[in-house]
């Protein structure tokens, strides 16, 4: 064969392979699954210096929302709900002061929310991209997250955990005397552990 | 003044940790007071922060000072007392050393037993020295509270004594305690 023909013969047959791949792509990319959160099997906790010390309290109804696929990070979304009156520091005369007006204001903001609609593969896992909102204040925020996926006894269930940090000031989380930052500071950590569930959209 | 103790005198060590624990625990029953009158807020977290910082202060001053006293010669008490005023007076001191470590582990518990960790002056962490609980909370209010009326109440007992011993008894005990006295003997002045 001479080198002519070789070379549009390998053309053809190179273009011929990539075609359906192309095709796929552009008609449309791998589907997201539609996960739910397993409260009974979830924790979302923080952690904040308080005296000097490290205290530690959870939220117990956070639903969360996220519609995932490894492979179509542009198409996947993440919502997740906070019901903030939900808190428990585990003192109840403290977690009626984080409820009051002067900290979460659970009367006029019952609700934290974070929505997402950009990740980033990253190193470790992933990132979610979005926007916070806490006490009527929206900021943007970047949570990194890993997320495992299980089949378990036919159901689809998916594993996310990850943690950050957010200032709690920058949401208007201490007014008054509570800006102050000696006896309760500003940095609290977030951590959680889902076990989110496969559903129909 | 020499830094260790004589058989007739306290040395310059033991007069500081004696004072320096006079002045913390007054600063700990005006903490206490003070915060006590207070709604939960910062100014309460401050001053709760401070008087368990303060009283960490003083257990660590206190096994200093033990330790002190098992390495020193302990000034003997006046020949002058009776049998049942040597009891008094040992009965008096140990009540406060035990005091002087009770009162504080029994603070920390407090805190432990309601979930809030206990720092010292914010540059370190204590362990919590009982799992948390409501019931247990309780209890140990109840007995740092009753700890605290009976340190009251002994030190009353002590400070009456040392100044009988200096106005009454006209003897060198409360001296022997002081730092710019220039006692000598352990006897009648």
């Amino acid at each position: 064969m001479r080198p002519r023909a070789h070379a549009l013969l390998t053309a053809i047959v190179l273009a011929a392979a990539a075609g359906p791949c192309l095709a796929a792509g552009a008609a449309g990319a791998p589907a997201v699954t539609h996960y739910v959160l397993d409260a009974a099997k979830s924790s979302l906790e923080f952690t904040f210096q308080q005296a000097g010390a490290q205290n530690k309290g959870k939220f117990t109804r956070f639903p969360v929302s996220f519609d995932f696929s490894p492979d179509n990070l542009a198409g996947s979304r993440l919502e997740v709900t906070v019901e903030i009156g939900s808190l428990d520091t585990g003192d109840q005369e403290r977690d009626d002061t984080l409820r009051g007006a002067d900290l979460f204001a659970v009367a006029k903001f019952p609700q934290a929310h974070f929505a997402a609609s950009q990740f980033n593969k990253t190193a470790g896992g992933y990132e979610a991209i979005g926007k916070l909102t806490l006490r009527g204040v929206t900021r943007d925020a970047r949570v990194p997250f890993t997320f495992r996926t299980a089949d378990e006894h036919g159901v689809a269930a998916g594993y996310m955990s990850g943690k950050t940090t957010v200032r709690r000031l920058d949401f208007g989380v201490g007014q008054g005397e509570w800006k102050a930052t000696d006896q309760v500071g500003n940095e609290v950590g977030v951590s959680f552990v889902l076990r989110l569930t496969a559903t129909a959209h | 003044m020499a830094m260790r103790n004589t058989t007739h005198r306290w040395g310059a060590v033991a007069q500081l940790l004696h004072w320096l624990i006079v002045v913390l625990i007054i600063v700990q029953v005006t903490l206490a007071a003070l915060a006590g009158d207070l709604p939960l807020g910062m100014k309460k977290l401050a001053m709760l922060a401070r008087h368990k910082s303060v009283g960490l202060t003083i257990l660590g001053l206190a096994l200093v000072r033990l330790g002190w006293r098992q390495l020193n010669p302990t000034p003997a008490l006046p020949q002058t007392l009776k049998p049942y005023e040597r009891t008094l007076a040992r009965f008096t001191h140990t009540m406060l050393y035990g005091l002087l470590f009770a009162m504080p582990l029994s603070g920390w518990m407090m805190s432990s037993a309601r979930g809030f960790p206990v720092s010292w002056f914010g540059f370190f962490q204590l362990p919590d020295l009982v799992p948390k609980s409501q019931p247990l909370y309780h209890a140990l209010v109840t007995t740092h509270q009753t700890l605290a009326v009976v340190l009251g109440a002994v030190v009353t007992l002590h400070v009456a004594a040392a100044l009988k011993h200096h106005y009454v008894l006209r003897d060198d005990t409360l001296q022997r305690m002081l730092p710019l006295s220039t006692t000598t003997q352990g006897t009648k002045r």
